[in-house]
């Protein structure tokens, strides 16, 4: 099995604030990792550092071998890593098919404007996150939060990741909707993709991934299976605000 | 990029109707139009730049001034033929819009918009005092050599590149280079977010929108023959090419033009009534209302006729 992503000694200062402590973990390809921890803990300033929106203070950022680090935040999504937002960020004044056509460009001006858009594509994601042929005209001040999150999932896929991140995707759902996404990323999850998800919905997360990582205050506190982590001392310590 | 059958009639419809106005209206009513035309280009070049980037320009006489005085000075000073100078005046102009584009590199929203108004007050001390041999000063120059003779002929050349610009313009912003424009103006982290580098979207955006304001200014000082710093590099300039743009209709380009032509005729009816600056309380006024009513423009106020009205066919 080949390394889909592999972070070595990563550390991330903010002033006097440590907050991601020697971290390492790697995950195969076609894997699916949860990551968890208590509010704050850092896990997404670890999504941060693997897309390049913060630099990390030290350590390295693998993909696929190759050392990413150095890339912008769109050549690391053209490497093959995605992440999706806590706060969902859509491009408000586009329709939900305009909003996944983003995610589907080239980042090339020229093919930008001599190729035409791929509406087949878009409306293939956009079925494949749940939503109706319908919606694609609707704009995102009329969608549910469970859509945006929606909406936010196929502009990710779009960018055609190997490795996705997904940051709280069950925040603000339904349970009919977190049974729709679970469905999805478990499909996905059949077609080889490679995920790390951070929830706080526990119940929700376990049947998506193949074991587990917890974080606390930036450090790893436990790894392995996912009832192994969450029945570990220190992981209900810092979930309860005790002292791991 | 979704052409249907209507945007070929209402263009063609357009250009027509411009061919042909020469004959319908008077030769002072034409030379408002030139003016009109000329707002009409700048205001898309502030739209290309402004309303679909959201990086808000306050400063885009600076652009504009760039093209008129690289073509005056080439002209006037050095005899270079008009073939050569204008070219030249638009590349000049698209490396000014590289020098405006460093700001919007670190700095968003207001910050950006008083930086550029602070280029435009630089360029107006700087054509003053650095070589007042070419640029002819504080007076500025006249006797810059003219393209056309007459108000038909300044109208045929105005209205040509008017709709050649727009046109153009248009439909650019019709692909997904447009959507993706759009997108850095909705959200930049996101469009990186997206895979794309907003920094060289951002690029394309100033490159373009200077070749046009370089490109409108060197016609248009080839037009009035003279060039006269106060006038150009002034606030109320600058901010007659943001509400045309505005009150048509921003990121629409066909706004900017209907603005461009809803403000010069404005003023201009108004300029009997009110021959002074009070004209400007008037058309603030006018503005404000069109922004209560649809903050979208003009445009905005068509296309929802035009939908009515298709709904009911």
């Amino acid at each position: 099995m080949t390394q889909a992503l592999s972070i070595t000694n990563l550390v991330k200062r903010f002033g006097g604030l440590t907050a991601t402590d020697d971290l390492s973990f790697a995950i195969e390809d076609g894997e699916s990792v949860g990551l968890i921890g208590p509010n704050g803990a850092g896990k997404t300033t670890v999504f941060s550092q693997i897309m390049g929106e913060h630099r990390q203070t030290s350590g390295n950022i693998h993909l696929y071998g190759e050392e990413i680090s150095s890339l912008t935040t769109a050549a690391r999504i053209r490497r093959g890593v995605s992440r999706t937002y806590q706060v969902p960020r859509p491009f408000s004044e586009m329709s939900v098919a305009e909003n996944i056509r983003v995610g589907l460009m080239p980042d090339n001006i020229w093919r930008m404007i001599v190729e035409g858009p791929n509406t087949e594509r878009e409306l293939e994601l956009a079925l494949s996150v749940g939503f109706a042929e319908s919606d694609l005209q609707r704009t995102p001040a009329e969608l549910s939060m469970g859509d945006l999150r929606k909406l936010e999932m196929a502009r990710t896929m779009a960018t055609g990741p190997k490795v996705m991140l997904l940051d709280e995707v069950f925040a603000g759902l339904t349970v009919g909707e977190i049974a729709q996404i679970g469905d999805l990323i478990q499909q996905m999850r059949g077609d080889g993709m490679t995920f790390l998800i951070v929830s706080h919905d526990l119940k929700a997360l376990e049947p998506l991934v193949d074991r587990a990582i917890a974080i606390n205050y930036g450090a790893m506190i436990a790894e392995g299976t996912f009832t192994e982590v969450i029945d570990n001392e220190a992981v209900r310590a810092s979930y309860l605000g005790g002292v791991a | 990029m979704g052409l249907r059958w209507y945007h070929f009639a209402l263009w063609g419809a357009f250009i027509v109707g411009l061919a042909l106005l020469p004959e319908l209206v008077s030769k002072g009513t034409l030379r408002t139009i030139i003016f009109a035309n000329y707002l009409a280009i700048f205001a898309i070049s502030w739209d290309v730049l402004s309303g679909r980037t959201g990086y808000i320009s306050f400063g885009h006489p600076f652009l504009i001034g760039i093209g008129a005085y690289t073509t005056a000075i080439l002209t006037k000073r050095f005899g270079v033929p008009v073939e050569v100078s204008i070219p030249i005046a638009v590349l000049t102009t698209m490396a000014g819009g590289l020098i405006v584009l460093l700001p919007a590199l670190r700095v968003k929203g207001s910050y950006f918009a008083m930086i550029t108004l602070a280029f435009m007050e630089l360029i107006y001390q700087l054509v003053q005092v650095v070589r007042p041999d070419l640029t002819g000063g504080t007076r500025g120059m006249s006797g810059v050599p003219t393209l056309t003779r007459g108000a038909v002929n300044g109208f045929y050349l105005s209205a040509f590149l008017m709709v050649s610009v727009a046109l153009t313009m248009w439909l650019l912003m019709r692909t997904r280079l447009g959507t993706a424009l759009s997108a850095v103006g909705m959200n930049e982290e996101s469009v990186r977010g997206s895979g794309l580098s907003a920094t060289r979207l951002k690029m394309v955006a100033f490159l373009l929108s200077a070749a046009i304001a370089g490109l409108g200014g060197a016609f248009y000082i080839h037009y009035l023959g003279t060039i006269a710093p106060r006038a150009l590099f002034e606030i109320n300039f600058a901010f007659t090419i943001i509400v045309a743009a505005l009150i048509g209709g921003a990121s629409t380009i066909i706004g900017p033009v209907i603005g461009a032509f809803f403000l010069t005729f404005l003023l201009e009816y108004l300029r009997p009534y009110l021959p002074g600056a009070e004209r400007y309380l008037i058309y603030g006024g006018v503005a404000l209302l069109l922004y209560m009513y649809q903050p979208r423009g003009i445009y905005e106020v068509i296309r929802q006729g035009w939908a009515r009205v298709r709904g009911l066919a």
